[in-house]
């Protein structure tokens, strides 16, 4: 989540927020401020996907940024989180992660066949991380596609070990595509 | 991992050459062809320099050739060599002992020759070569040629039998390993990761032109110059200068629309070394002019080429490469299945900030006290080089011991 806003980000519209967060209570509200983390020069994705992990059922992660964290939507996002975003100011975001009216494939059953990650624009080692993470749900005979901007040289070993076969081509200059399928147990 | 035993041993020898620095301030003060201070170079270009590039390559010729090291177990024997020959080479240098240096040197030669092995092999039959990978092959080119031509140089003081002006050679080898071996490796690698670490696009193909033309033409104009025809050199250093303004403006160009929100320390070294750079070339093309001369503009050249451009780059390096090579190895099997730390976890960031102030300001005092050739002021810097050098260590060390065996980690461990 090192980048500045993107051009999808510069399109940010804002909605109304959703009955479902207007409902939740403060007390299940885990509360993350990466503001300082990023400003220190620091990554906190690490951080992030650690509080992700921590989160109840019935918790909702709200996280404040000092840019829209639009590469993170997707990333949750595979795991059943849907988001609202409000924009406090340029260099202040708060976005709500809860699960419910998933964005992409939910977290509570196995990911589609053909599921997509796109992990490009993040800083090594963090499309690693999201790659692995998304994989520990997937089920035998599954598959998912990564949208990469390189070839992940050290992914490969731990798709391996893993149980995981994988192929890779490239669509497009500067696009690099990783299908995975889980053929161990 | 095999770069991290080579990045050990480089970072050994940068501390053990700090070290050294505050008690041969007297022999700063004087020619630079003195015996320790010969030794010292070569701590720095063998030691420091070399051994961290011939390790950050088996990390990086996977990543930017997109294949395996075609032998691991050859790396493992090339680093003993090259390391047992750079203790020999230094070692025997300090003390003036010429035999013992020619021995050194093969050993380093047998080192080198084993690396080179390994990366042509692993270069067989690549389809498509980027400029990152033809800046590699002329850097080991480089190499290659730089190692010979300093065995032959030690042969040359047991039994001379090379024609021409010793210093000329002497010359003219420092610049063929600074400009054949150092200045193509670096503009590649930064070519490739630099990108990766600001998230931002990879220089276009003017700028990559003019680098290989400059390096190309440059390299050998300023070699052959020094050794035969100094006009040449002259208008070597020009080319060479064409290569380092392109570079220094793509970095400029990317700092300025990095993506990222804040610069960390690793990033700051790279831009600082890269300001030296801008420095050492032009006092590198004021002497291949003849605008400034003498052993005292010299041995500034030199502290700003080696402990100003290619030490804090090779420390800004070392901070991107060491604590990803180390999360790699330790955290890499637990990602998805356990919470795990990111990069800026594995770091100290204040032994990063002393280390950060004290060498891009103890290099830059070196470089004007060697000039003036006041010993106190020289002693001064080298103890603000070596307080960096040791901050520098420290963070290493803070990393490193995420290596240490941990039950917690074992714990979650998959088994």
């Amino acid at each position: 989540m090192s980048r500045r806003p993107s051009p999808a980000s510069a399109a940010y519209v804002a909605t109304p927020r959703p009955a479902a967060v207007a409902a939740i209570p403060a007390a299940r509200r885990v509360e993350l401020d990466v503001r300082a983390t990023i400003q220190r020069g620091e990554e906190p994705f690490a951080a992030i996907m650690a509080a992700v992990a921590r989160l109840t059922p019935d918790e909702v992660l709200v996280l404040r940024a000092p840019f829209e964290p639009v590469p993170l939507y997707a990333v949750l996002g595979k795991r059943g989180f849907a988001h609202w975003t409000e924009r406090r100011a340029d260099d202040d975001w708060v976005v709500w992660f809860y699960r419910g009216e998933p964005t992409a494939a939910p977290s509570t059953s196995a990911p589609p066949a053909g599921a997509t990650i796109d992990v490009r624009g993040l800083e090594p080692p963090q499309p690693m991380v999201a790659v692995l993470e998304r994989l520990e749900t997937l089920g035998r005979g599954e598959r998912l596609t990564v949208v990469h901007d390189r070839r992940p040289t050290f992914l490969y070993p731990q798709l391996d070990a893993r149980g995981f076969t994988h192929s890779t081509d490239e669509p497009e200059p500067g696009v690099v595509r990783i299908v995975i399928e889980r053929v161990g147990p | 991992m095999l770069p991290l035993g080579f990045l050990a041993v480089a970072a050994l020898a940068f501390a053990l050459a700090a070290l050294t620095l505050p008690w041969i301030a007297g022999e700063l003060s004087g020619h630079y062809y003195h015996p320790r201070i010969l030794a010292l170079t070569h701590a720095l270009t063998l030691g420091w320099i070399t051994v961290t590039i011939l390790g950050a390559s088996y990390q990086l010729i996977p990543i930017v050739l997109e294949r395996p090291v075609w032998s691991e177990r050859l790396g493992r024997w090339e680093l003993a060599a090259v390391t047992v020959g750079m203790l020999g080479v230094v070692g025997h240098m300090a003390i003036a002992s010429w035999p013992g240096l020619v021995w050194s040197a093969g050993l380093v030669a047998i080192g080198v020759f084993a690396h080179v092995t390994n990366t042509a092999l692993t270069l067989r039959g690549l389809e498509r070569w980027s400029f990152t990978a033809g800046m590699l092959a002329m850097g080991f080119t480089g190499l290659v040629l730089t190692t010979l031509f300093g065995a032959a140089l030690g042969i040359d003081h047991v039994r001379a039998f090379l024609p021409g002006d010793f210093y000329a050679r002497l010359h003219a080898h420092v610049h063929l390993a600074l400009l054949g071996w150092v200045l193509p490796v670096v503009l590649g690698v930064s070519s490739h990761v630099y990108p990766m670490f600001l998230l931002t696009p990879h220089p276009s193909r003017r700028v990559v032109a003019v680098q290989t033309t400059g390096l190309a033409l440059g390299v050998p104009a300023v070699v052959i110059g020094l050794l035969v025809a100094p006009p040449l050199a002259a208008a070597g250093s020009l080319a060479i200068a064409a290569a380092v303004g392109a570079h220094v403006g793509w970095v400029v160009a990317v700092v300025r629309s990095s993506r990222r929100p804040a610069f960390d320390w690793a990033l700051r070294f790279l831009v600082a070394g890269t300001a030296y750079l801008v420095a050492a070339t032009a006092v590198g093309v004021a002497l291949a002019f003849g605008v400034v001369s003498g052993p005292r503009w010299a041995l500034g050249y030199g502290v700003l080429v080696l402990g100003g451009w290619a030490s804090l780059t090779i420390v800004g390096m070392m901070l991107k490469i060491v604590p990803f090579l180390v999360w790699y190895r330790v955290y890499s099997p637990l990602a998805g299945r356990a919470p795990v730390p990111g990069l800026a976890d594995l770091r100290w960031a204040g032994t990063e900030a002393v280390a950060f102030v004290a060498l891009t300001a103890g290099v830059g005092t070196l470089a004007i006290a060697v000039g003036m050739a006041d010993t106190t002021a020289i002693r001064a810097a080298a103890a603000l080089v070596l307080v960096g050098a040791l901050a520098f260590a420290a963070t290493l060390v803070t990393t490193l011991h995420h290596l240490l065996p941990c039950p917690l980690r074992a714990a979650v461990r998959p088994s």
